[in-house]
């Protein structure tokens, strides 16, 4: 008899545990794989601060008996280390979708696992390369310079009115992509850059270079640098009294660059950029903003929009049921989300933003105002 | 007066990078082993006068501390003093243990050093570029065309006196004899009662508060974050390679020999083939000088 009583009971108890198994909430993961050490960690801060913010909120946004797990894995600077983040992110519960880092070259050792896995990449890397190796699962977030460099020369062109433009690049991948658009870009409108220089990042003082641009006769100066060597540079133009106009880069328009500079070397000066969280003028923006200050006490840029928008498309594709890598990756592939910064749609080969801002900063703000915006640039929405 | 332009700012960046060399090689005489946390230390410098700035800011009184200028001369002897005490630390940790093995386990256990300074720092201040105070003020003033800061006069002083300074320690002083003597030959030092532990602790403060001065100069005017000790360690090693290991006026000259090829030689060429450039008169002077321009017999280095 007691035999019998226990084993009901351990039935009825394995009952109530498989039934209750039935009604728990169903796992899925994110891993956030970014560079928060090394010399991406500005940049890869702030990709990480987008995802989290997105992921942190998407409790309160999704399904009951969904549970959204997500773990952050530092990528430093080189390309083996990303790729063991990836194999120990892979070992989580149901990898739906990974944030992918924002260097290029740790994204282009990513790509076969990606594939090998099923896993779409989120990602706001600008490298051009890696949206052009003909792999499905990476989506890109962030204008790539067949946008923003597009932009860039549009707004010198056709707004500043360039003739004798200089253009100053960095050594590095990213310098080259940028390099490669605007220059190609000038070319094909028939107006050469009187100077084509390329600088490594190690470089300290800038004055070499400005006294060749100011040799060859430039009427403007278009950046592609990143942070440091892109403020150097305006201090520098500033200190020599160079009285041309300036169009940097994106790393002109993070809060953190401008920081380095005086007022009056900020004064003037444009970038191009995604967008730029913290220029106001949209309420969304502006409380999201907010919220970014507040979770992260420091300015947010475009970098941590992007992702931001990014990590909320994945999001948005598990409120619509999806509960696959292969149901998210369908679904970004597929739709157009209405994202703070723009909206985003994939291209077929995974760049998903299309638009870019042009910023500049007056004589009386350090925040930068949006001077034009160039929407549906590459004509894919 | 373009040329005089980059001549003076040549001779700023290079006093800066002299420092930079001089640290290191103090610490390479001391222990015969290559110190690769030199560039670390010299970005740590910065951070830390970036710390004492705020320090200073909030002792100091309002009248003091918002004109900056106080700020920025209090900052170099206090960055100075911090950089040396953090030397006697670093010998501690990183060398005093290990001064028995041979030297390759010393440069790893620099190599760690570097890492955690460079992630620590990445930590604790995040990795956007920073900016340190001017020492005298910021500004600049003009003689026709030719602008000079009163950032690039503060390093070429502070240089001048720093260099001067170190020089005439090592030269004329007891304490520099027997520096130079455990450098060259630590056995017959000991034996002859010269404490060499101590002066091998000394050349650590030293080299680090060379570094902190390096540091604070460097980031005001060009900027640092929490990678670019990198750069910075290997502008040191090509100094200290073109000047003669273990020569204090080798590592100036080579230093200033790097800043003449970032600067002169850039602006006639461009920055790649500069540093190109430079790398083939590395090879030339390697190949007929061995030792380097200044340098003295090539003995066992790591």
């Amino acid at each position: 008899m007691f035999t019998l009583n226990f084993r009901i009971l351990a039935v009825a108890i394995t009952g109530f545990f498989l039934g209750s198994g039935s009604a728990q909430a169903e796992t899925v993961s994110i891993p956030v794989l970014v560079p928060v050490t090394g010399f991406l960690s500005l940049e890869g801060t702030s990709q990480r601060n987008g995802a989290l913010l997105a992921l942190e909120e998407a409790a309160d946004n999704l399904p009951a008996d969904l549970d959204v797990q997500f773990e952050v894995f530092d990528t430093a600077t080189s390309p083996e280390i990303a790729v063991n983040a990836f194999l120990r992110a892979a070992e989580a519960p149901n990898v739906v979708a990974v944030v992918a880092p924002i260097f290029g070259t740790q994204m282009l050792a990513l790509l076969p696992l990606a594939r090998e896995d099923g896993v779409p990449l989120i990602t706001i890397s600008g490298t051009a390369s890696i949206t052009e190796q003909d792999n499905p699962y990476v989506f890109r977030f962030f204008p790539g310079d067949v946008v923003v460099k597009e932009a860039h020369a549009r707004y010198a062109l056709e707004v500043l009115g360039a003739e004798r433009p200089a253009l100053i690049t960095q050594t590095t991948a990213y310098g080259q992509s940028g390099q490669a658009h605007l220059s190609t870009r000038f070319i094909d409108a028939g107006v050469a850059p009187v100077l084509d220089e390329a600088v490594d990042v190690s470089v300290n003082d800038m004055l070499p270079v400005l006294i060749k641009a100011q040799r060859a006769g430039a009427d403007m100066l278009l950046l592609h640098l990143h942070s440091g060597p892109t403020a150097q540079l305006l201090r520098q133009a500033a200190s020599l009294g160079l009285d041309i106009p300036i169009v940097a880069g994106s790393a002109l328009h993070q809060p953190t660059t401008a920081d380095l500079l005086t007022q009056d070397e900020l004064a003037g000066s444009c970038a191009e950029t995604g967008s730029s969280p913290i220029s106001g003028g949209d309420t969304d923006i502006d409380t999201w903003t907010q919220r970014y200050r507040s979770r992260f006490a420091i300015e947010p840029d475009a970098f941590a929009l992007g992702q931001y928008d990014g990590v909320r498309m994945v999001l948005a594709a598990l409120n619509e049921g999806a509960r696959s890598a292969a149901d998210v990756r369908q679904y970004l592939s597929r739709e157009t989300f209405d994202g703070l910064a723009m909206a985003y749609k994939s291209d077929g080969t995974g760049n998903m933003a299309h638009d870019a801002v042009i910023v500049c900063y007056g004589s009386d703000s350090r925040v930068p105002r949006i001077e034009r915006r160039y929407e549906n640039v590459t004509g894919v929405r | 007066m373009a040329a005089l332009q980059l001549l003076v700012n040549g001779l700023a960046l290079g006093a800066a990078y002299g420092l930079v060399a001089l640290g290191f090689v103090l610490v390479l005489n001391a222990t015969g082993a290559v110190n690769f946390a030199h560039g670390d230390w010299v970005m740590a410098g910065g951070f830390v006068a970036i710390a004492l700035t705020g320090a200073l800011t909030s002792i100091l009184p309002v009248e003091f501390a918002g004109g900056g200028a106080w700020v920025g001369l209090l900052l170099l002897p206090t960055t100075l003093v911090v950089m040396a005490g953090l030397g006697l630390i670093f010998c501690r940790v990183a060398y005093t243990p290990l001064k028995n093995q041979p030297p390759v386990t010393i440069f790893v256990s620099t190599i760690a050093v570097g890492l955690i300074l460079s992630n620590g720092i990445n930590a604790q201040f995040g990795g956007a570029p920073r900016s340190t105070p001017p020492l005298f003020g910021a500004g600049q003033f003009s003689l026709g065309d030719l602008v000079i800061s009163h950032q690039s006069l503060s390093i070429l002083g502070t240089a001048i006196i720093l260099i001067g300074g170190l020089g005439w320690l090592m030269e004329r002083t007891q304490t520099g004899r027997r520096m130079r003597a455990a450098a060259q030959d630590p056995e017959m030092a000991r034996a002859m009662g010269i404490r060499v532990d101590r002066l091998i602790a000394v050349s650590f403060a030293l080299a680090l508060a060379l570094a902190g001065a390096a540091g604070l100069l460097l980031a005001n005017q060009f900027f640092i974050t929490p990678s670019s000790g990198g750069a910075l360690m290997l502008k040191a090693y090509l100094a200290v390679t073109i000047g003669g290991w273990g020569s204090l006026r080798g590592a100036v000259a080579g230093a200033m020999l790097i800043a003449f090829f970032e600067i002169g030689v850039a602006s006639l060429t461009s920055q790649p083939v500069a540093e190109g450039l430079l790398y083939l008169v590395l090879f030339a002077i390697l190949f007929a000088r061995p030792q380097g321009v200044f340098g003295e017999a090539i003995g066992h280095r790591a």
